[in-house]
């Protein structure tokens, strides 16, 4: 049953021509990695530049990019056309139905990103693995917050991309670089700051603690959850023609 | 047995009633559930389905609400109005996800049996985004009756298909409800209901119409004059005896057919016999003229 959801929904995914253009901006992020190391650059400009562009890039930009359209997709499309009847239709439990989708969201993005920050961290450093894996292993569990989110987000409205991606651009993006106090409820400082926290003196410093990071990251999922779960219980479907 | 029960029901959407107030039992063998668009016939539907909460009353299958009850699943089979299908998927594909998804023992065996019962076999290893609408139906079909439930729900069924493959669905309805299913159907084309099922559910401005068999439902609407057609051996003078019958309202010959309507449906048929007696004449046919569903349903929407 479980494993019969999780093919479904990856193959919902991995059939949309977005989820493979993903796949082409991770390996962006590996190939300007490659670019800079034809530079010969010192260790130390090495490991400078590494951490500004899997932070600046990597979490910042691809990350939020692959986890809004993963997340928003993952129920949000089955919803949009129509399909999630079929789902309805069966006894399952919808807190099920939602902890699937979201594992399954959950890996897909984490492969779309923490592969080519690890990657990239390795091709950038010109070989040592430590910086990738700590940023690899932030954006992993930072797409668990996102999609958690963007999950919960395309329960409450048919417009969760747009949202979705206005919360990264101008929630993220503008307003937590203007006011330090909104940085607490921004996905992406929470990334950031368990990425500086694992790479230890490598890393770039993190505006916000790893432990309230984690905390508030993890009080953001379980809500999410919470939330998508009532939100799959009451969805009502409508017929088109009454 | 599986009844689906409906109490008082309505549901609304802000200022507009959809379904008012409406009240009615499902029990094996099949109804039809006919309305014209927009008579809250797929609101009706999905609150029986559970996918829809009722503003009001209650909808039950045997005892449990539908509504937040998944568990009412392993007892329905739906078949969604909406063509929407997983378009990656093979019907076999989709037919034994859904085997599966219900918690069937042996989901093989049983995406086979469904889809040799809805006729796909030939092209169940083809993506079903290829498919003509009547073939997205029945692997529909075949994936709602995938765990042999007792009820079978389906919201306008037939659309899409060509004459053949509306014949056969109507032949695997029948047999299903031969077997003690319940099926409920709904559709906006009478003569599938006509021809499918005895009893209707009317549904006309998100109320309840009428109700049972259409036959009796029309002998029912006394307001309205019943016509029968007779064939005798002396037509002429038949129709000068009916004239005196006090039932009759009217008799009409033309081209050759007598036609008479009265008020009173069981005296008239008590009254015809005697009269062509009486006044020597062999009657050789009494039919009603009016008894199809067309006119009881051309009637309920008038009113």
């Amino acid at each position: 049953m479980i494993r019969t959801l999780a093919s479904l929904t990856l193959r919902a995914l991995l059939n949309r021509r977005r989820t493979l253009l993903l796949g082409l901006l991770g390996g962006l992020i590996v190939v300007v990695a490659a670019i800079f190391r034809l530079s010969d650059p010192s260790s130390e400009e090495s490991m400078r530049f590494t951490g500004r562009l899997l932070a600046n890039f990597g979490l910042a930009v691809l990350l939020p990019l692959v986890a809004v359209i993963v997340g928003t997709a993952a129920l949000g499309s089955e919803l949009d056309d129509g399909t999630i009847v079929y789902l309805l239709a069966k006894p399952l439990p919808r807190p099920l139905i939602v902890a699937v989708k979201l594992v399954v969201a959950w890996l897909l993005t984490a492969l779309l990103v923490a592969v080519p920050i690890g990657l990239a961290g390795i091709v950038g450093t010109g070989g040592t693995a430590d910086l990738g894996l700590a940023y690899g292993a932030a954006a992993a569990l930072g797409a668990l917050e996102y999609t958690a989110v963007f999950l919960a987000l395309s329960l409450v409205t048919s417009r969760a991309l747009v949202i979705g991606l206005a919360y990264v651009v101008v929630w993220e993006g503008v307003v937590a670089g203007l006011f330090a106090g909104t940085r607490v409820v921004s996905v992406r400082q929470h990334a950031l700051a368990l990425a500086d926290a694992l790479a230890g003196e490598g890393g770039v410093p993190a505006e916000l603690a790893v432990e309230m990071a984690v905390l508030i990251g993890a009080v953001v999922t379980v809500t999410a959850v919470v939330l998508a779960i009532r939100r799959l219980s009451a969805v009502e479907l409508r017929g088109e023609t009454g | 047995m599986t009844l689906l029960t409906l109490a008082g029901v309505s549901r609304w959407y802000g200022n507009v009633v959809a379904v008012n107030d409406v009240t009615f039992e499902v029990g094996p063998g099949i109804t039809g559930l006919l309305g014209p668009n927009g008579a809250g016939k797929t609101t009706l539907l999905h609150m029986m389905a559970g996918f829809l909460a009722p503003s009001a009353g209650d909808v039950r299958l045997d005892e449990t609400p539908t509504w937040r009850h998944p568990d009412v699943y392993r007892r329905i089979g739906f078949v969604p109005e909406r063509e929407a299908v997983y378009s990656f998927l093979t019907a076999r594909q989709f037919v034994l996800a859904s085997a599966r998804l219900s918690g069937v023992a042996d989901p093989h065996a049983a995406a086979d049996r469904a889809i040799d019962m809805v006729e796909l076999r030939d092209a169940a290893n083809r993506a079903i985004g290829g498919y003509s609408k009547g073939m997205r139906q029945r692997a529909k079909v075949a994936a709602a009756l995938v765990h042999d439930p007792p009820m079978l729900i389906l919201d306008e069924p037939f659309n899409g298909m060509d004459p053949r493959q509306r014949l056969q669905m109507m032949d695997l309805l029948r047999a299903m409800a031969a077997e003690g299913r319940t099926i409920l159907f709904s559709s906006h084309i009478l003569e599938e209901v006509e021809r499918l099922s005895d009893r209707v559910l009317v549904v006309v401005a998100g109320r309840l119409a009428a109700s049972g068999d259409f036959r009796r439902i029309r002998r029912l609407m006394t307001d309205r004059p019943h016509s029968f057609t007779l064939r005798s051996s002396d037509d002429r003078r038949l129709a000068r005896a009916l004239l005196a019958v006090p039932e009759v309202e009217s008799v009409e010959l033309r081209d050759g057919v007598l036609t008479l309507r009265t008020g009173d449906y069981g005296a008239l048929t008590r009254a015809v016999a005697p009269a062509a007696q009486e006044a020597d004449v062999s009657l050789l046919e009494l039919r009603p003229a009016d008894e199809s569903l067309e006119s009881v349903f051309s009637y309920l929407v008038r009113r």
